[in-house]
C-alpha cells in the first residue's frame, strides 16, 4: 500500500514540556488508522499539527508524493485533507448550507453542488435537518451534518478528532454507523478516540500515543 | 417662552413638516451615513487583522485604536481644519465648509468606535469557526469573511455605535462644516444656535429627533443582542 502521508518525525512542544516526539509514521492509502492515548498526551495536536492546524515541527513531511513544509498547507494537501473537531462547529446558516461550503469553496457552485449536497444529506440520514439551524441541533445531528460536510469533499484523508465523544445510545451509534461506511470504502481515515467500538472496527490500525511516541497495538 | 409653551411650538414644527427643520434632520442622516460607509469597511479589516495576526507594532495599534474612542471631536476638527484651510496641505481641496469635510471628520471619528467593535467581536470568535472554514478548503479572505458572518451582530452592533457617536457630535461639524444653512447644517449644530438664539422651540424638537435616534439604536442594539446570542 502507497503512503498516502508520511512524516520522518514530528515534535511539538508546550513551553519546557514535549508533547509529542514521534518519529517515522505513515498513513497508507485507503487505511484507517485509529489512536488512543490518554487525555492530553497530544492525540489532538497529532491531527491538528497535520491538517496545518497547528505550528510544528515537522520532518519530511509528503502528502500524496508532494514534500510539504509545517504550518499553513498548500491548496493541494488542503483540499484533500479535512480535519473535524471533537466538538464540530457548524456555521451560524443551515445544515445544507454547511454542507455545501468546502463545495463552494472549491467553486463548485449550482445544481452540482445541490446535487452533491442532497447525496450528503441522504447518507448522513439528516434530511428531515436541511433548513434547520445549527443552534436547534443535537451533539449526534451536529457530528453526523460535520462527518456529511467532510465527506461530501472526497478528500484523500479524514482526521477524527474524538468522533464520539459526549455521545451516547442513539447518537453514538449513528456516528459509529458513518464511520464505519467511511471505512468499508476504503477511506483513509485517522481517527483519535476511546471508544472501544469504534477501536475494535474491523479493517482499523491501532496506535497507542503515551510519553510523545506512537506504538502500534 | 416657558418650556411647556417651546415643547408644544417643537411638536408642532416636527409634525408640520417644517422644511427647515427636515433639512436639518437630512443632513444629519445623510452625512453620517456616508461617514460610515466610508469608515466600516477599512475599520472591520483593521479590527480582524489585529485580532487574527501577530506583527510588530499590533500592540500600540490597538492602544491607538482604544485611545481614540474617546478622541475629542473637537480636536479632530481642529486637525481637519488646519489641514483643509485655504493655507492648510489639502487646501487646493476646497472642502471646508462643506459635507463632504464634515463626512471626512464624522469617518475619523467612527473609525475607531468600528474598528473597536470588530477587534472585540473576532476576538470574541470561536477560534473552531476560522480552522473549519481553513479546514473545508476556504482561501484565507474566505475564511476571514466567514469568521466575520459567524460575528456580524458584533459587527453590526460596533456600527449602531459608530452611527451614535457622529450623529450626535458637535465639536468637529461646527469647525468644519460651519453651520451653514441648508447645506452643512446639521441636528447637533443647528441645536447650539438655535439655543444661543433663545429659540428653544427648534432646538427641543431636534433634541426630540436625536432621542429618537438613540432609542432606535437601542432598541436595534437589543434585538442584534438577542438574535447574536450577545450577552
Amino acid at each position: 500500500m502507497s503512503a498516502l502521508l508520511s512524516f520522518l518525525h514530528l515534535r511539538k512542544s508546550f513551553g519546557a514540556r514535549k508533547l509529542l516526539d514521534l518519529g517515522p509514521f505513515a498513513i497508507g492509502t485507503g487505511e484507517a488508522y485509529v489512536i488512543t492515548g490518554d487525555n492530553g498526551s497530544g492525540k489532538t495536536t497529532l491531527l491538528r499539527s497535520l491538517a496545518g492546524l497547528e505550528p510544528g515541527e515537522i520532518a519530511g513531511f509528503t502528502f500524496h508524493g508532494v514534500p510539504l513544509t509545517h504550518g499553513r498547507l498548500p491548496d493541494s494537501a488542503r483540499h484533500e485533507i479535512v480535519y473535524v473537531h471533537q466538538h464540530p462547529y457548524l456555521f451560524h446558516t443551515t445544515v445544507a448550507h454547511n454542507i455545501g461550503y468546502g463545495l463552494a469553496a472549491r467553486g463548485i457552485d449550482g445544481a452540482e453542488r445541490e446535487r452533491l449536497v442532497e447525496e450528503a444529506i441522504a447518507w448522513a440520514g439528516v434530511e428531515h435537518l436541511r433548513r434547520m439551524p445549527p443552534a436547534k441541533l443535537s451533539g449526534g445531528e451536529k457530528q453526523r451534518v460535520a462527518l456529511a460536510r467532510a465527506k461530501v469533499l472526497k478528500p484523500r484523508l479524514f482526521l477524527l478528532d474524538e468522533p464520539t465523544a459526549n455521545l451516547d445510545g442513539e447518537a453514538r451509534g449513528q456516528a459509529i454507523a458513518l464511520i464505519r461506511q467511511l471505512v468499508e470504502d476504503n477511506s483513509s481515515l485517522l481517527i483519535a478516540c476511546h471508544d472501544r467500538e469504534l477501536i475494535e472496527l474491523p479493517g482499523m490500525r491501532r496506535f497507542h500515543l503515551a510519553n510523545g511516541k506512537l506504538a502500534e497495538t | 417662552m416657558d418650556i411647556l409653551e417651546a415643547t408644544r411650538q417643537a411638536f408642532s414644527l416636527l409634525f408640520s413638516g417644517d422644511t427647515e427643520l427636515w433639512t436639518i434632520i437630512w443632513i444629519s442622516l445623510r452625512v453620517s451615513l456616508i461617514a460610515l460607509a466610508v469608515a466600516t469597511p477599512a475599520a472591520v479589516v483593521l479590527g480582524y487583522v489585529l485580532a487574527q495576526k501577530r506583527f510588530p507594532g499590533r500592540r500600540i495599534l490597538v492602544v491607538l485604536i482604544q485611545g481614540l474612542l474617546s478622541f475629542p471631536t473637537v480636536v479632530v476638527g481642529l486637525i481637519l481644519y488646519i489641514l483643509l484651510t485655504r493655507q492648510g496641505p489639502l487646501g487646493s481641496w476646497q472642502l471646508l465648509f462643506t459635507q463632504e469635510a464634515m463626512i471626512m471628520g464624522q469617518a475619523v471619528i467612527a473609525f475607531p468606535v468600528l474598528a473597536a467593535f470588530a477587534l472585540a467581536a473576532v476576538q470574541g470568535a470561536d477560534p473552531r469557526a476560522h480552522e473549519t472554514a481553513v479546514s473545508l478548503g476556504a482561501s484565507p479572505l474566505r475564511a476571514a469573511l466567514t469568521t466575520l458572518l459567524e460575528v456580524r451582530f458584533a459587527v453590526v452592533a460596533g456600527v449602531f455605535n459608530g452611527f451614535g457617536r457622529v450623529i450626535s457630535e458637535v465639536g468637529c461639524a461646527m469647525m468644519v462644516g460651519g453651520n451653514i444653512a441648508g447645506v452643512t447644517r446639521n441636528i447637533p449644530t443647528a441645536i447650539a444656535l438655535e439655543t444661543s438664539k433663545g429659540d428653544f422651540a427648534q432646538g427641543i424638537a431636534l433634541g426630540v429627533v436625536l432621542m429618537l435616534f438613540a432609542l432606535g439604536i437601542s432598541i436595534a442594539l437589543g434585538v442584534l443582542q438577542g438574535r447574536g446570542g450577545l450577552k
